[in-house]
């Protein structure tokens, strides 16, 4: 312990006599590594106990293999887990140096100049961090005793909160990438919502993504306490530029007696181009415990981007009464692949649950929704409604529905509805009949698709969601 | 017959009928019309024994009350509901339904339980005065039936049964004219001195052709005015909003 | 965890060196996987390896010898029969039909070698078959009544295992109903592991019905592979009630145009009864169609399962295929369990499919109870409906009202 101690220090000193902006985590992932986040972010003695212990389980564990889109080996001992922003030598200067495919999009979505500059990193960082913005609100959330901070600020400021909370939902040995996340995150967002509480704005990280070669590993903790609401809002609705292949986050959501917690993401990772060469893999573990009576957690995802996404939304329903809701839109054209759904474990009486997901694929793409839905014998009078639609553009892209339904007992009831089916000609026919060309129809008749899951999003999100949908599929009809 | 005193219903917390009367004497027919929401349905549930409801005051049939009852000792004594949707019930062969019915209603009676053959002799002529096919016996019990069969199978059930008081619940309610002809002669060839009709709708159509002897109008759970069948008519003209 | 089972090679006669070598190689790959266990996402639902370690002792293998030649025919229609015991044949009638049109062997093992690594019973089975049968319809023929194939079995096969295989090929534009019946009341512990391959020529037609008679204390696994050629119909009806254990793991491939298939099944299982369906439909070609429906209802502490996956190859355009699973579940310490799969590749296709799992609709019950049906009729009468469904569209004849019958004994029996 001795020598370790000498050694954390050591590094703990040539982390602080050089600019946070230059630095950069030891290559690959070791106990050193784990060290060197935990000391530059000033952790307690208890957080950087916590991820070794994530370290040293990690090494017992393997990959999964078991999902449908493979991807190729990742070599951990080849990747930073730390790495602060690119100088500015090494980002585009202006608009001129940033892909034109990326430019056009922006401009379909309708977003402004400035704010395009500031996605791309060009504005100065600062600005657009994260704890600088938060601060803008601060004032009205710290009447109301909310906290919303970085995770790295909780673990300074509210250590109770988070030692209490942190991998109650997701354990530390959970599986192989909620793992490595506890080991070496690095940053997340923080929400603590009071007794009694209506969060009065929605809650966001739409303005500090821009952290984004050092998001990799985002951990977000989010407990609503007894009678209170949240709204949150995660995700950039214009596509990110970002190097980075592995994103493999953790969301644990807690809700109390009589707590709502509404999740919401639009996620538009770098998807990689037509020939699917790059791109992001999105592994991401997000997982909700209605831990109190009459509580309810409310999933909407609206997936767009990355190569790969995979990753299940879960709400466990502990509290008698809870709900668990999840809506899902998962679009994927070109190479994409996505292996995405759900997990409602009914544990408490009268649970109720409802799971929607709309998959579309096009091109090269596979689609896949895999869910759970498991009524444990105790938890009577339980009810799951599941419907999942697939649309399909062409016959080179695929549609799989796994569905797993597991029912313990005689008083609950799951019905579980799928439909696979083509777009459909007739409304492609009607509308270009009405004067619009193939591409807008796609899109109407799409949306409509999508209709019942783009209602769960807060309004502005909604809206640019919508032109998300269509500027995805573009090129998929011909 | 029927004897109701201060009767309430609530379900789900909600209280539905706020103390309704109604006596209904052999023979009469008795129509109950009310805007959506007055409590006609409840007022069909709870004579029919569903569970749910909980229920204050008095409900006597011949005497008797009724609250003790279950649902199948009361369609036993010859209650019987013609209900506003009718349930599909995927695999309930029809004729399999109305046979078992029909000898559950005897047997309870101390009558001798009809053979198939018996009993397909008394399904068809019954199903043709209601100008039935018989193909529709042999499907599953109203699945796939559009909204005149489902009725009309109804009243089929009603004559088949021979209860002493019928309760029709929105009966009229999509049907079309001739198939609200053939419902309401089959309600009138069945109609006598010994039996009672309580008709349930929102509308006076149906009560063109089977000819109450009293209209009461519910409102809010109540009975808010009663009068013979020109009231019916002049509801038509005037609308619920000057009464309720 | 024990070792429970204990398999020979030896005891079975009459193998050449070159069989014994293979069938060898098939049993240490099976020693090496043991029985199926639910960490093999095809048995998640239903763990073989802890059923049958919590069930015996030491399963062995035998050459099966038989004395037994008596068996309970069925009176209620004229049918043909082949008679098997512990899976040989050991008689066989086909006085209706015209000769030289049916021809039914002793199934040949010679030329099996497979080694399927994934499926470790299809490798006990490769190890350890004998007996079973092949059966082949000439071109043409329609027969004039059902095959029954009377599957019996000895009363000395405890803490046994039998193994066989069979081969059923109906030649183009020949029709065939084919009934498989389980009659065994015996209150020992046995495993019956059967492998079927049937072929199913161009136009061909099969009613393929399995059906139980009585309480059976027998473990059974049966894979059977169906491959169609273009115009054929295949229909699959299983009425299983009454296994201790089951698993139907039925492969059907689509592999040309127009060809159709169904499985409709009915169950309704007692006491710890454990039955899993698993279905895996390959639309091949296209404009092929598929149809499930399967149904169970779940007394006591039962256990019923369906794993049904469709899928459909990129080339196989206006498939059309449906798929359901219900449950009606009566008891709390009841489970159902299912995983129906949707794969496919194809854009201009019908797929669909629906599960639904819970206790009895209580507004049906009501509707019921309103015209007099008291309670346990009115819940018998839905019970019945629920499951009889599934024999809606079969043709009128005596075979359905048999299959009625014995259903309906299977549900009111309990």
């Amino acid at each position: 312990m001795k020598a370790e101690d000498l050694k954390n220090n050591k590094e703990y000193k040539y982390g602080f006599t050089t600019e946070i902006e230059n630095i950069k985590s030891p290559k690959g992932l070791s106990e050193e590594t784990v060290k060197f986040i935990s000391n530059i972010k000033k952790e307690p003695k208890w957080m950087l106990e916590w991820r070794l212990k994530a370290f040293n389980r990690l090494k017992v564990l393997k990959e999964p293999n078991w999902q449908k889109p493979k991807y190729p080996k990742i070599n951990y001992q080849d990747l930073y887990y730390y790495s602060a922003p690119k100088s500015a030598s090494e980002k585009p200067k202006s608009l001129d140096e940033i892909d034109p495919k990326i430019l056009e999009t922006y401009k379909k979505l309708g977003i402004p100049l400035d704010e395009q500059k500031r996605l791309n990193g060009i504005a100065v960082d600062a600005v657009f961090d994260s704890v600088s913005v938060a601060t803008t609100f601060k004032d009205e959330l710290t009447k109301k005793g909310i906290i919303f901070c970085s995770i790295s600020e909780a673990i300074q400021k509210y250590p109770e909160l988070v030692k209490k909370y942190l991998g109650s939902v997701i354990p530390l040995s959970d599986h192989y990438f909620a793992t490595l996340n506890s080991a070496v995150f690095t940053d997340g967002s923080f929400v603590y919502i009071p007794p009694n509480t209506k969060c009065p704005m929605e809650l966001s990280t739409y303005f500090r993504i821009n952290a984004s070669e050092t998001g990799q590993f985002e951990r977000t903790l989010i407990i609503a306490d007894k009678g209170s609401y949240v709204s949150y809002l995660e995700g950039c609705t214009a596509p990110m530029r970002d190097e980075n292949q592995l994103h493999a986050a953790n969301v644990e959501l807690i809700a109390l007696d009589d707590a709502e917690i509404k999740y919401s993401t639009v996620q538009n990772w770098y998807p990689g181009d037509e020939k699917g060469v790059g791109g992001i893999y999105n592994f991401v573990t997000k997982r909700g415990a209605c831990r109190g009576k009459n509580s309810k957690i409310s999933w909407t995802q609206v997936e767009t981007g990355s190569a790969i996404t995979w990753k299940y939304p879960s709400c466990i329903l502990q509290g008698d009464n809870s709900v668990g809701e999840f809506y899902s839109i998962a679009i994927t054209n070109n190479f994409q692949k996505a292996d995405t759904g759900t997990k409602m474990i009914h544990l408490g009486k009268n649970t109720k649950s409802k799971i929607i997901s709309k998959g579309i694929s096009a091109g090269n793409a596979d689609n896949m929704y895999r869910g759970l839905v498991e009524i444990k014998n105790k938890a009577i009078n339980s009810r799951n409604y599941t419907q999942c639609d697939s649309l399909l553009m062409g016959n080179k892209c695929g549609a799989h529905t796994i569905p797993y339904i597991k029912n313990g007992n005689a008083t609950s009831t799951i019905e579980h509805e799928a439909t696979t089916t083509k777009i459909n000609e007739e409304q492609l026919y009607y509308c270009n009949q009405r004067g619009l060309d193939q591409e807008e129809a796609v899109s109407l008749i799409v949306n409509g698709f999508c209709k019942e899951v783009l209602q769960q999003l807060p309004m502005e999100f909604a809206v640019e969601a919508q032109k998300l949908v269509a500027i995805s599929l573009e090129g998929s009809v011909g | 017959m029927l004897n109701i005193k201060n009767l309430e219903a609530t379900i789900d917390n909600k209280l539905i009928l706020k103390g309704f009367n109604l006596n209904i004497k052999p023979g009469e027919v008795h129509a109950i019309m009310g805007p959506n929401g007055s409590g006609k349905s409840t007022l069909a549930n709870v004579l029919s024994g569903k569970s749910g409801y909980e229920i204050k005051g008095e409900i006597k049939y011949n005497g008797k009350s009724l609250s003790e009852l279950s649902t199948e000792e009361r369609a036993q004594k010859g209650i019987f509901l013609a209900f506003q949707y009718p349930l599909e019930i995927p695999g309930v062969n029809t004729n399999i339904f109305l046979r078992t019915s029909l000898n559950s209603v005897r047997k309870a009676n101390g009558e001798k339980e009809l053979d198939t053959l018996a009993f397909l002799k008394l399904i068809k002529e019954k199903s043709s005065e209601l100008g039935i096919d018989e193909k529709f016996l042999s499907r599953q019990l109203n699945v796939g039936f559009s909204g005149g069969e489902k009725k009309k199978n109804e009243i089929l059930q009603m004559k088949l049964l021979q209860p002493k008081l019928s309760i029709l619940d929105e009966t009229d309610s999509g049907l079309d004219i001739d198939a609200l002809k053939i419902v309401a002669q089959g309600v009138n060839s069945y109609k006598n001195k010994d039996n009672a009709f309580l008709i349930i709708t929102h509308y006076q159509r149906l009560l063109d052709y089977i000819k109450p002897d009293f209209v009461h109008v519910l409102s809010n759970g109540k009975i808010v005015k009663t009068g013979k069948a020109e009231l019916g008519v002049q509801l038509e003209k005037t609308g619920y909003t000057n009464l309720v | 965890m024990k070792q429970y089972y204990d398999f020979k090679i030896e005891k079975i006669k009459g193998l050449s060196q070159e069989e014994i070598d293979s069938r060898k190689k098939n049993l240490e790959l099976f020693y090496k996987n043991g029985f199926p266990n639910k960490k093999d996402e095809d048995w998640k639902f239903s763990d073989l390896n802890k059923i049958l370690s919590n069930n015996f002792n030491n399963i062995s293998n035998n050459d099966y010898l038989f004395k037994e030649k008596n068996f309970k025919q069925i009176h209620e229609f004229e049918h043909n029969f082949i008679s098997l015991f512990n899976g040989q044949i050991i008689s066989s009638d086909f006085s209706y039909e015209e000769k030289n049109k049916i021809s039914l062997k002793v199934f040949n093992y010679k030329n099996e070698k497979n080694l399927d690594k994934k499926n470790s019973l299809n490798l006990l089975n490769h190890a350890l078959a004998s007996g079973g049968f092949s059966l082949e319809i000439s071109k043409n023929y329609k027969l004039k009544k059902p095959i029954v194939i009377y599957n019996n079995f000895s009363n000395s096969l405890n803490e046994t295992i039998v193994n066989y295989k069979n081969s059923i090929i109906i030649n183009e534009n020949s029709e065939l109903n084919l009934i498989n019946y389980i009659d065994n009341s015996s209150k020992e512990n046995f495993m019956v592991n059967t492998i079927e391959n049937i072929k199913m020529r161009k136009n061909s037609s099969l009613n393929n019905i399995l059906i139980n008679n009585s309480k059976c204390n027998g473990y059974f696994y049966k894979y059977t592979k169906n491959d169609l050629e273009k115009n054929s119909n295949l229909k699959n009806y299983l009425i299983l009630s009454g296994l201790k254990f089951n698993k139907l793991d039925i492969e059907i491939n689509l592999n040309e145009k127009d060809s159709k298939s169904s499985v409709f099944s009915a169950l309704n299982l007692v006491k710890n009864e454990h039955q899993e369906i698993k279905t895996r439909i390959n639309h091949n070609a296209p404009h092929c169609h598929s149809y499930q429906k399967v149904k169970k209802v779940l007394n006591n502490e039962s256990k019923g399962v369906y794993q049904g996956k469709i899928f459909v190859k990129n080339i196989a355009q206006k498939t059309d295929a449906y798929q359901l699973s219900g449950a009606l579940i009566l008891d709390d310490a009841a489970e159902f369990d299912a995983k129906p799969e949707l794969e496919i590749y194809a854009d201009d296709v019908k797929c669909s499919h629906g599960s639904s799992s819970g206790s009895v609709d209580l507004n049906s019950i009501h509707y019921l109870k309103s015209r007099g049906i008291p309670e346990r009729e009115a819940y018998e009468l839905l019970i019945n409906g629920f499951l009889s469904e599934i024999l809606e569209k079969m043709q009128e004849s005596e075979l359905k009202n048999f299959l009625i019958k014995k259903l309906e004994r299977q549900i009111n029996e309990h």
